[in-house]
């Protein structure tokens, strides 16, 4: 999807409540050809009114055994509703999708269309 | 002496271990389907598989037979709970967004991965598509 992106002159930028170090590594590990941007105090999440208050999250906690995690624990946090916004190049929101289902994120061939609907078909 | 609750717990860890990573495999290219029904029958059965074994176990309890079986039917019954439980979790609330579209996107501040500060000034002139996600969970 990046490709037909780029061939738009769309940007991707991607922000979450991860720590600066979560962002670097998901970053290396993935090699994500985005801007991933790390909201760690939940400021942009909140102001854009994207906060899940009850999210599920498992963590290693206490269970670990010289560094080897033996359960994962999990407990209600905070953070972001998948939520994805196509701004132009004025800065104004043109396509808006959100999921009501954390597990799914937005589908690769709706988010095509809408670019090709809003910018019109990719520069040559 | 009866192998069937081995069978039965061993084929309950399959069914449920198979079924979790088949699902997790889908989760990288986000495929991961809308509407898991065959993931939910085969977990499911995996922990029914799993409790028949168990039961045999106490029927009929030898410790060769018990012990193994034992060891299978924790995973299967834990991590298949533990994925229905997960699906009855998946809506998350919506009905808040501030913006609209039609808005000029909100002014932020942010910090990349190199923690530099970020505002979103630097996408002035720029097609963007900006995600929200989860992030590490």
């Amino acid at each position: 999807m990046n490709d037909q992106l780029a061939a738009h002159g769309v940007r991707i930028v991607a922000l979450s409540k991860d720590t600066v170090e979560q962002v670097r590594y998901h970053y290396d590990r993935d090699r994500l050809d985005a801007l991933l941007l790390s909201d760690a105090d939940l400021t942009v999440i909140r102001q854009y009114g994207v906060e899940h208050h009850k999210a599920m999250e498992f963590s290693i906690g206490r269970f670990q055994l010289f560094g080897v995690p033996l359960a994962l624990v999990p407990t209600v946090k905070t953070m972001a509703i998948p939520t994805t916004l196509l701004l132009d190049e004025h800065g104004v929101v043109q396509w808006i999708d959100q999921a009501d289902d954390y597990r799914l994120r937005s589908d690769v061939d709706r988010v095509l269309q809408a670019v090709c609907d809003v910018f019109g078909p990719p520069a040559r | 002496m009866s192998f069937l609750p081995l069978l039965l717990t061993g084929g309950g860890a399959i069914a449920v271990l198979g079924s979790w990573a088949l699902y997790m495999g889908s989760v990288p290219s986000g495929r991961v389907p809308p509407r898991p029904v065959g993931h939910i029958i085969a977990q499911a059965v995996g922990m029914a598989l799993a409790i028949t074994g168990m039961a045999q176990v106490v029927t009929t309890p030898t410790l060769p037979i018990g012990l193994p079986s034992a060891a299978l039917a924790g995973p299967a019954l834990t991590m298949g709970g533990l994925f229905l439980f997960l699906l009855t979790q998946r809506k998350t609330p919506l009905g808040k967004l501030r913006v609209a579209v039609g808005d000029p996107m909100l002014p932020f501040s942010a910090t990349t991965r190199d923690g530099e500060a970020f505002h979103s000034d630097q996408l002035r002139g720029q097609r963007v598509l900006f995600k929200f996600f989860r992030g590490h969970w």
